[in-house]
């Protein structure tokens, strides 16, 4: 499905093949990532008004976000690897 | 948010702060620049004159909101309140603003007096159910060119016909993960531009606190 919707988005028909293949084979939770960074990016732009401080904000809160949704998969992983 | 007049132009002013220079942002009116921004996001910030912020929020939250779309298929975004088939992340998706808009014109004309989505375009139209009551046009339209609908799957009911089976089980199986994905991203979109609006009413969020004034003038020295 995903593969023909690419293909017949795109005028080139290798790349979007290509690019469909490989998307399918990414898991899923790395998908969150793209959100992560948007999540970050919206809070800091919405905290400050310059863009200089907007880009500062957006790295921190993109590196606290990360770090605790990072703690949240090692517990998840280490309850599934003792239940 | 503060009040401010000018000795020549008695028109009072809303402003708000700049967390990061202390300077006075002009919000204009808030409510309509809140408005703005639930419609299209970041257009209340442009209307401002916050051009930045505005084009910042618009590519972010659109583009995101789209993505979804997209890695949905197209079928993410709908509205229903069908008991069975309630669908609660549209709440979070009409957040995003007109672009989610479309989605309840198709299911209040679906469910309506005529029985198919605007111009029979099954474009962000709800699922149909088991036993729902559909335009024989509609019906016609789904057999031709949905892949996972036959003209078998239809009960004849003059001058209607009456669906059998349940079209939301049909996107999962044939969308997989990609139903799910999709349906976050454009969640997403709609959930922050709750505070994308929030900005466009009162400006930034917060004010600094005196820490936060020394460490950022520690910083620049």
């Amino acid at each position: 499905m995903l593969t023909s919707l690419v293909a017949f988005a795109t005028p080139t028909f290798m790349t979007p093949v290509v690019l469909a293949a490989l998307v399918d084979r990414v898991p899923g939770i790395f998908f969150g990532l793209p959100l992560m960074a948007l999540a970050s990016l919206i809070f800091a732009a919405t905290h400050h008004e310059d863009p200089a401080e907007i880009r500062f904000a957006a790295i921190h809160w993109a590196v606290w976000l990360g770090g605790i949704l990072g703690l949240v998969l090692a517990a998840v992983l280490l309850l599934g690897w003792f239940a | 948010m503060a009040h401010t007049r000018d000795r020549h132009d008695p028109t009072p002013r809303i402003v708000a702060v700049s967390p990061d220079d202390g300077s006075a942002i002009d919000l204009r009116n808030p409510a309509l620049a809140a408005l703005l921004s639930w419609a299209v996001p970041g257009l209340g910030q442009i209307y401002q004159g916050r051009l930045f912020k505005g084009r910042l929020f618009m590519g972010a939250i659109l583009g995101t909101f789209l993505a979804g779309m997209w890695l949905g298929g197209g079928k993410v975004v709908y509205a229903s309140w069908k008991p069975g088939d309630t669908r609660w992340p549209f709440v979070c998706q009409a957040g995003a603003g007109l672009v989610a808009l479309p989605a309840v014109v198709q299911s209040l004309q679906l469910n309506g007096v005529a029985r198919q989505p605007l111009f029979g375009s099954p474009f962000m139209a709800p699922p149909l159910v088991a036993g729902q009551y559909v335009s024989r046009a509609y019906a016609d339209r789904l057999a031709a060119s949905d892949p996972d609908i036959d003209a078998e799957d239809f009960f004849d009911r003059p001058p209607l016909r009456q669906f059998r089976g349940e079209q939301v089980s049909h996107w999962h199986r044939r969308l997989g993960r990609w139903f799910d994905i999709g349906t976050l991203y454009t969640m997403l979109a709609g959930m922050l531009n709750v505070l994308v609006v929030y900005d466009a009413w009162a400006g930034p969020l917060g004010t600094p606190t005196d820490e936060d004034r020394k460490s950022r003038s520690d910083r620049t020295t």
